[in-house]
């Protein structure tokens, strides 16, 4: 009886310790969040009710900017479809390319550290020089895809000057961008039992079956993490617009990152750029909502339902 | 959970509270300036009067402006000027940023587009009494002015030309675009010379039978087609972007859609002109300097950021004035230095304005061909044109004098619109997106206008 007593007791002292230094050791993290992250979302909400401009004292005017923004604004409508457009086309590429990427070089072939690298260099280059140089390749008049294209007879295309490819375009960088997801992919595949593999093979099953059946339900929570980051990440698409496109030509590139920071640090609209955030913060949330609800239905959980 | 919960609660709390505190915070900055207010009289009378300049540029810059302000400040002993650069990117975010706090330096530069709306926010000191009595005044095409008032004048000035390869011109045997005002071209001119210019991989121009346009090896001309720049071409049509005053929006007007779509068609039509679809601000190095195109249209500081060096590496350039199409046109502009109105002190920041604004303070800068003076004896008495032009990093004297330093000074010359009208930024970027599939071909410039004529007119309302 005394042990049994005694046991509990000792562990809740324990425990309650342990959550003391847990946290104080969880101050600076909250600290941080607090004072960099939470409050400034609070002044952004309250700015965006206002008609700051940065020059006079802000004025509050309710919810006029977002009035505006749904009634009169000429760019919003066409920033959000090509913004979901853009990161449908992202994610969906950039997820079945590294995939198939990493269930390459998960293979025995030879070199293979080598292969790793150079799938995953494009990630670590700087951005701008990335972008630049594909301006190179696609640019409409002597670029070097239309150099191919008129050697082979073909008409060019404008690549980033024409408003049905552009976005297209953009896109293959943004997958050819992908390999932090190749590597989190192969860290996945490296912990795919591969008992099941023998097993499946011994009952005579093929590859695309083993890869079916076996491969892709183990790697659905990697999947999922790895669909996450990417949407957030392509939601918030920016760099293209600033470096290649100033969000042309039309408004077929003004995603709406650029839309806010063309709002805010161009025209000084600092009101209402912070209600176009909102709106952005509302389709990430809502994207990230649906995601997270129908997760249940495909994600493969070894341990069971835990929940 | 429970704790969890409370916690979150307790977090939410405590972020509503915080953020009260923050406004209570920015209510007690505004005070501020009255207290600066307070002390500054008191130093100046023991003291000379210290006058904060802000400019755009690093910190080397920075330095070396300092310097041109310290043979300034020992000069005479009632004004000490200080120099803040800050750099471009930030210009004026950080100038936004000081304005709120009211701790704006006494003066400083000011990009075009921001002159207007500062001023009718009523942040900028009016600036007509600063050339009174002076013998040589800035060219009246580089004066600020809102609601009649002079609120800033141009640091520099800049005109927009019609560069071309000497080269291309020679070997197509071809004469050269003129660089008198009087023989311009008009535009059916410019572009026949155009089509002489382009040539396939077959050796064909333009127009030519067999001609294969998608395999154009060498273009004859390309038009800037940021918005700002088509304003000239709208102008030159006998409409315009906004009326004189600024207060209308005329860019609906046949004469200015006509004018635009004649642009487009440079490359639609013609087949003479590149695809750009105005998506970068580097027109001159993607046509000249690259070697693909005979002539192209832009600005005059194009000589000293980067002709200059293609011109050491061997390319032969020429400057000429602009084609026409009823009317002759070219734009000036140059940013603007102000005397802001949260200064104590607007006389001596004048008196620092215009002594740092003479040319021999911005030598380096003009020498090098970046910037044109703006006083008018530059252009007018012929030893200072001499002095300024005869210079290794121009074309030729005579070229130069007619295409650019009498082209600056004659009637073509006609302010860039944020001289005078409000929100341009809004318009132009605004403008650059309707036009967007335009220079594609899949709309015309009639349609495309015609459909967003009530959005430009908003945003030249600033009602956006």
């Amino acid at each position: 009886m005394e042990t049994v007593n005694k046991l509990p007791k000792r562990r809740s002292r324990f425990y309650s310790s342990e959550a003391r230094v847990a946290y104080i050791c969880l101050i600076p993290a909250f600290v941080g969040l607090i004072f960099l992250t939470y409050l400034p979302l609070l002044g952004v909400l309250g700015i965006s009710l206002t008609n700051w401009t940065g020059l006079k004292a802000p004025e509050f005017i309710g919810f006029d900017n977002y009035v505006k923004l749904f009634t009169t604004d000429p760019y919003i409508k066409d920033s959000i479809i090509t913004t979901i457009y853009f990161a449908v086309l992202s994610v969906i590429g950039s997820m079945i390319y590294s995939l198939f990427i990493a269930m390459m070089l998960n293979r025995k072939i030879p070199a293979r550290s080598f292969f790793r690298a150079v799938f995953y260099i494009p990630y670590v280059l700087p951005a701008v020089a990335i972008y630049v140089g594909w301006s190179w390749l696609y640019e409409g008049n002597f670029g070097f895809f239309n150099y191919l294209l008129s050697e082979v007879g073909l008409n060019k295309i404008h690549f980033i000057a024409d408003s049905s490819y552009v976005v297209p375009s953009l896109s293959l960088i943004s997958v050819w961008l992908a390999g932090n997801l190749i590597v989190i992919f192969l860290a996945g595949l490296q912990n795919v039992p591969n008992v099941y593999h023998e097993a499946a093979e011994m009952d005579g099953a093929n590859g695309w079956q083993r890869f079916r059946h076996i491969t892709l339900p183990c790697m659905t929570p990697i999947i999922f993490y790895n669909l996450l980051m990417s949407l957030i990440a392509n939601l918030q698409v920016v760099t293209p617009a600033l470096a290649l496109t100033n969000g042309g030509p039309g408004n077929s590139t003004r995603f709406l990152t650029y839309l806010m920071y063309d709002q805010a640090f161009v025209n000084y609209k600092i009101g209402y750029a912070c209600a176009t955030t909102l709106i952005i913060f509302a389709i990430l949330a809502a994207f990230t909502v649906v995601l997270f609800k129908t997760s249940n239905r495909w994600i493969y959980n070894e341990g069971g339902d835990d929940k | 959970m429970k704790t969890g919960k409370k916690l979150g609660v307790g977090l939410i709390a405590a972020a509503l509270a915080m953020s009260a505190i923050g406004c209570a915070n920015n209510g007690g900055n505004t005070a501020s300036p009255a207290s600066n207010a307070t002390n500054k009289p008191a130093d100046s009378k023991t003291e000379k009067v210290k006058i904060l300049y802000s400019m755009w540029g690093s910190a080397a810059e920075g330095s070396t402006t300092q310097a041109v302000a310290d043979k300034f400040n020992a000069s005479q002993d009632r004004i000490e000027v200080e120099v803040q650069a800050i750099p471009w990117e930030n210009y004026m975010t950080k100038l936004n940023t000081l304005a709120t706090a009211g701790q704006l330096p006494d003066t400083g530069m000011l990009q075009e587009g921001g002159v207007i709306q500062w001023s009718s926010e009523g942040m900028l000191n009016d600036v007509s009494a600063m050339y009174e009595g002076s013998d040589s005044k800035p060219l009246d095409s580089l004066a600020y002015k809102h609601q009649g008032n002079t609120v800033a004048y141009a640091a520099a000035n800049e005109i927009l030309l019609l560069y071309y390869n000497k080269d291309m011109f020679d070997k197509a045997n071809v004469p050269y675009p003129p660089a008198a005002l009087d023989q311009a071209w008009t535009w059916d001119e410019f572009v026949e010379t155009a089509k002489k210019l382009t040539i396939d991989k077959n050796g064909k121009h333009s127009g030519e039978e067999g001609f294969d346009s998608q395999s154009i090896v060498q273009y004859g001309t390309s038009v800037e087609n940021l918005s700002w720049q088509l304003e000239t071409w709208a102008l030159s049509n006998g409409g315009g972007f906004y009326s004189e005053d600024g207060t209308e929006v005329r860019i609906g007007e046949d004469a200015s859609i006509e004018a635009i779509q004649k642009v487009a068609d440079l490359y639609l039509k013609d087949h003479v002109a590149p695809l750009s679809v105005g998506q970068t601000d580097d027109g001159i190095q993607r046509t000249i300097i690259a070697g693909t195109v005979a002539m192209a249209t832009n600005g005059q500081w194009n000589i000293g950021t980067s002709l200059n060096t293609a011109k050491e590496e061997g390319l032969k350039y020429g400057v000429a004035v602009l084609p026409y199409l009823k009317d002759k046109v070219t734009l000036n502009t140059g940013g603007a230095n102000v005397v802001f109105s949260q200064t104590k002190h607007p006389e001596e920041a004048m008196e620092w304005l215009k002594w740092y604004n003479s040319e021999e303070n911005n030598w380096a800068l003009i020498s090098s061909g970046i910037w044109m003076p703006t006083l008018d004896k530059w252009y007018k008495d012929e030893t200072f044109t001499r002095k300024w032009v005869e210079n290794p990093n121009f074309p030729p004297y005579e070229e130069y004098k007619s295409a650019v330093v009498d082209y600056a000074q004659s009637d073509a010359a006609r302010p860039a619109a944020w001289f005078y009208t409000n929100y341009t930024t809004d318009f132009n970027t605004l403008l650059g997106s309707v036009l967007g599939d335009v220079w594609t071909g899949k709309a015309t410039a009639k349609e495309a206008i015609t459909k967003n004529l009530d959005a430009l007119k908003a945003a030249h309302a600033g009602s956006k």
